[in-house]
């Protein structure tokens, strides 16, 4: 039981019976405990102050049934699930998982929501695949899939295949007459509005979405209204449910590459490289220097494309269509998607990073265009910032709206430009950082007032960081000169095709990378990267096969619009719309 | 009665306003969109017709002949009769408005203008009021929880911003000493009288914006939080009833705006001694600038929240355009 981690022998000394055992691979700590005790075990891991996990990344389980050595019970029998709680803390930089076997039919564990408010969501989550009941979770009911479906998709026995589709039109059908009717006849679903909201005979009901213009997507808000003041409000998710993570379990670790930069499709690379990265950790690829920096480079073209799809849209939520911001923005958009065009030959999907590397090098006229387009950004970022930063109408839109403190961020696992907007700097390229960012020298923009207009200046900020981070990346780009892109180890990636012709054993490699694809070790491996919305992390779970046992993503939009239920209440309707936009979501993200 | 100049006459007049009015608001959606597209780096309309000229008749053409729809839950009669209202609303106030000098036509001496009211200024003000009515109760009646909002917004919104508008119509009354709207045109042959009441104008300016539900205060309409507000149900001709009023009505709030603060026809008078129909021209000139600061505002301004735009109307506007009127009658008395 020797470890890096020095919280765990805290841990240990204060639960001796509880900590069932330790693992350290690849430098994270994973603690197994006792689902029994889990309540004590988290409670004191937040609150004692030399451990303070203050920030729960995610909750989630794993199906032990196909798994060749499943943990076991405490008497050793069979226990099929695995509550897996990713935890992060702020003040000592550092990350922890505890594991917890949950025996029963149907798992029984107790709820960690009155410890951290973010558990709320991924424990409703977690009963809505995997059919763990959460024990005095304050509401739980399916968060993800419709009230009315029929089993838990993420276990290992779901039936896998189509089902019948239900949206032809018979225009003989009777029913069809009366169309209108039943818009309105139809009674309201009691799970339609969360069993939380007052009920009061003086407030309304207002269903926002999921066709709604400022909801950045298939997002419905629940909010209830006194006049035009928000009593409470519910966001609903899951229309855009696609099931990544149980495709993942059903692909090879280089075919799922493709489908991250899907979810959060206004930064596809930032998605595409937090999967790599996590398969690069698991199987301890080494990426050449040349590659982290081409990469680093794509990753803040990324960021600042999706910041401009946030300034846009923003400003088109609290202006209206007409508002000359939107396209100006996309205009700046456009160029960054034609230098992804030039690089990988898609604008949206680029699916460009490859397990070890880049899938190919960049044209040699790469580094003129993006210096070509910092330089003119620059000055097109102080024109958006003339617009609207001292806009007296602008400003008194945002500030003081959509208030949220520190800890409520905290405790609701926002990560990105909402807890920065609290002042709270955490951001993983410093506190965990990938792709040699710890080389450098960007700052970290906080504001302390927690409100939409703060968000607003953090995001306006990290965008003069990103220009100063592309730029140093240029300069590295040109110091480092041309060299390899790929991991050479060929177990990983593909041979060269010249090498085909002369090397039986390319061959052979290519063979097998197609065919069957690489075959991490046994293991368990989280990473992230901060996204442009917050800290998106994969956790991959290894059997050996060349397919991932467990796929459990952590999206940053899903936990920051959980702060919506505390931002609302008060705030007048037509804030939410500033609300939602100042989160800056992809509900493709959200609802995976 | 002489049936040609008393009926004849101004029914012929009325009958070219209106159409005259009618594609005014058509073209201003064209004119909007143009511009709107310049705004955002866009061609805007260029498909029907050169320069999409002939857009306003796609769109009328479309909106002509799309599917009647009338929502199951909606209170039928008002339903249909509000967009009526609205439009009907905006067509009548051009009445008193004076677009050019006396012309000698056919031996016949023709006022361009339909009525030459003695209280011009009061039914401006009196028909304003009326086209709140077409949006509360198209709103009402649609039974939607977003139109109500809308029609609650409109409500509040087009009645507090009455007050701020007449006053400010106050100080040009309190100028011109008239409420004529040809003796106010008479009285700007020298200055037009923004140059006297450049705070009048401006407040005047930003009531009408209020007034014709215009961005930065369309608060009963905005698509990105009520989804269009009062008019989330209507749809086809119906929609573009609305839609058309609300055009209309732009370009008739800016004929008034030329009229009571740009000099009308008159002003420069070097040119519109030209020619009688010099004058006309001139007129229009005004129009369109006031309709390019409508459109300018609306493609540079975000939207203001609807608490805080009233109270930006009762705490500030008000008292500001009290100062000016007081202000501009104690000047008018000393003098």
């Amino acid at each position: 039981m020797s470890t890096s981690n020095p919280s765990v022998h805290k841990l240990q000394a204060q639960f001796p019976q509880a900590v069932l055992g330790v693992t350290d691979f690849r430098g994270e700590t994973t603690v197994l405990v006792r689902a029994s005790e889990i309540g004590p075990i988290c409670r004191f891991l937040r609150d004692d102050p030399d451990l303070a996990y203050d920030l729960c990344l995610f909750v989630s389980a794993i199906d032990q049934l196909h798994l060749p050595n499943p943990i076991t019970s405490r008497d050793g029998g069979p226990c099929r699930f695995v509550v897996v709680y990713q935890l992060f803390s702020l003040k000592h930089n550092r990350r922890l998982r505890l594991k917890a076997p949950v025996p029963g039919d149907p798992p029984r564990i107790d709820s960690v929501a009155s410890i951290w408010p973010a558990a709320d969501w991924h424990e409703r989550e977690t009963f809505d695949l995997f059919g763990i009941h959460f024990r005095g979770h304050p509401d739980l009911r399916r968060i993800l899939l419709p009230h009315d479906w029929v089993g838990h998709p993420l276990r290992k026995d779901y039936p896998l295949g189509g089902e019948p589709v239900q949206f032809t039109v018979n225009r003989d059908d009777p029913e069809l007459a009366n169309l209108g009717k039943q818009i309105m006849d139809a009674p309201t679903k009691e799970s339609d509005v969360p069993p939380w909201f007052s009920g009061r005979p003086d407030t309304m009901i207002l269903n926002v979405g999921p066709q709604h213009p400022a909801t950045h997507g298939v997002l419905r808000i629940v909010v209830e209204l006194e006049g035009e003041r928000i009593v409470n409000a519910a966001p609903d998710l899951g229309h855009l449910h696609s099931g990544f993570e149980k495709t993942a379990e059903h692909r090879t670790y280089q075919q799922f590459a493709t489908y991250p930069s899907r979810m959060d499709y206004v930064a596809g690379m930032s998605n595409d490289l937090s999967y790599i990265l996590a398969v690069e950790k698991l199987v301890e690829a080494q990426v050449p220097p040349r590659a982290n920096i081409i990469r680093v480079i794509l990753l803040e073209l990324q960021r600042l494309a999706a910041h401009l799809i946030w300034i846009g849209t923003q400003t088109l939520d609290l202006a209206g269509t007409i508002h000359a911001l939107l396209q100006y923005a996309f205009r700046e958009r456009e160029m960054i998607l034609d230098i992804f065009e030039m690089v990988c030959g898609a604008r949206l999907t680029t699916s460009y990073f490859t397990t070890g590397g880049l899938r190919w090098d960049v044209p040699p006229a790469f580094p003129t265009k993006v210096r070509e387009f910092v330089d003119y950004f620059e000055k097109r970022l102080d024109e958006y910032e003339a617009m609207l930063t001292h806009n007296p109408i602008y400003r008194s839109r945002l500030e003081g709206i959509a208030v949220i403190n520190a800890e409520q961020a905290i405790g609701l696992g926002c990560t990105g430009p909402v807890l920065r907007g609290c002042g709270i700097g955490y951001d993983v390229r410093k506190s965990m950082p990938y792709c040699g960012y710890e080389e450098y020298d960007f700052e970290i923009p906080t504001r302390p007032y927690g409100d939409a207009y703060s968000r607003y200046q953090v995001r306006v900020a990290e965008m003069r960081q990103s220009v100063s981070i592309i730029r140093q990346g240029l300069e590295k780009l040109k110091k480092v000169g041309p060299g390899p892109i790929k991991d050479p180890n060929r177990k990983l990636t593909l041979p060269p095709r010249e090498e085909l012709e002369t090397s039986m054993e390319a061959l052979i490699h290519h063979f097998k990378l197609v065919t069957e694809g690489f075959h991490p070790p046994a293991g368990e491996v989280y990473s992230s990267v901060e996204n442009p919305k917050g800290e998106l992390g994969f956790y991959l779970v290894s059997d050996g096969n060349p397919r991932p046992y467990r796929c459990k993503i952590r999206g940053p939009s899903f936990s920051n619009i959980s702060a919506l239920q505390v931002m609302a209440p008060g705030s007048l309707f037509s804030d939410l719309v500033a609300m939602v936009g100042s989160i800056d979501i992809t509900l493709g993200e959200v609802d995976r | 009665m002489d049936w040609v100049t008393d009926f004849w006459i101004p029914v012929i007049k009325a009958i070219v306003v209106v159409l005259a009015l009618l594609v005014g608001g058509a073209y201003m959606t064209w004119g909007e969109r143009k511009l709107c597209a310049r705004f955002q780096v866009r061609y805007g309309p260029n498909r029907a017709g050169p320069f999409g000229i002939l857009q306003p008749l796609a769109d009328a053409v479309k909106a002509i002949f799309k599917e009647e729809i009338v929502p199951h839950h909606v209170d039928k009669a008002i339903y249909l009769m509000s967009p009526g209202i609205s439009f009907a609303a905006v067509l009548i106030t051009f009445a008193v408005i004076p677009f050019g000098p006396q012309i000698d036509l056919l031996g016949r001496q023709i006022g361009l203008w339909i009525g030459d009211l003695q209280v011009g200024l009061l039914y401006l003000l009196a028909i304003a009021g009326l086209g709140s009515y077409g949006i509360v109760l198209g709103g009402w009646s649609s039974n939607n929880k977003y139109s109500l909002l809308g029609a609650l917004r409109a409500t509040a919104q087009m009645i507090s911003y009455e007050l701020p508008m007449g006053l400010a119509l106050l100080s040009v009354v309190v100028l011109a000493g008239t409420l004529n709207l040809n003796r106010i045109v008479d009285f700007q042959g020298q200055w037009p009288l923004i140059v006297w009441q450049p705070l009048g104008f401006l407040i005047f300016f930003i009531a009408i914006l209020a007034e014709s539900n215009r961005s930065p205060f369309d608060l009963p309409e905005t698509e990105n939080e009520l989804i269009s507000g009062f008019m989330t149900e209507y749809g086809g001709i119906k929609f573009a009833l609305y839609f058309i009023a609300e055009y209309t009505a732009m370009v008739v709030n800016s004929a008034i705006v030329a009229t009571l603060f740009l000099g009308g026809w008159k002003w420069p008078a070097v040119l519109s001694n030209l020619h009688p129909l010099a004058g006309v021209a001139l007129f229009l000139a005004k129009v369109l600038v006031v309709l390019f600061l409508y459109v300018w505002v609306r493609a540079s301004c975000p939207r203001v929240r609807y608490d805080k735009f009233m109270r930006f109307c009762w705490k500030f506007l008000m008292p500001l355009a009290w100062v000016n009127l007081a202000v501009t009658a104690v000047i008018v008395a000393l003098i």
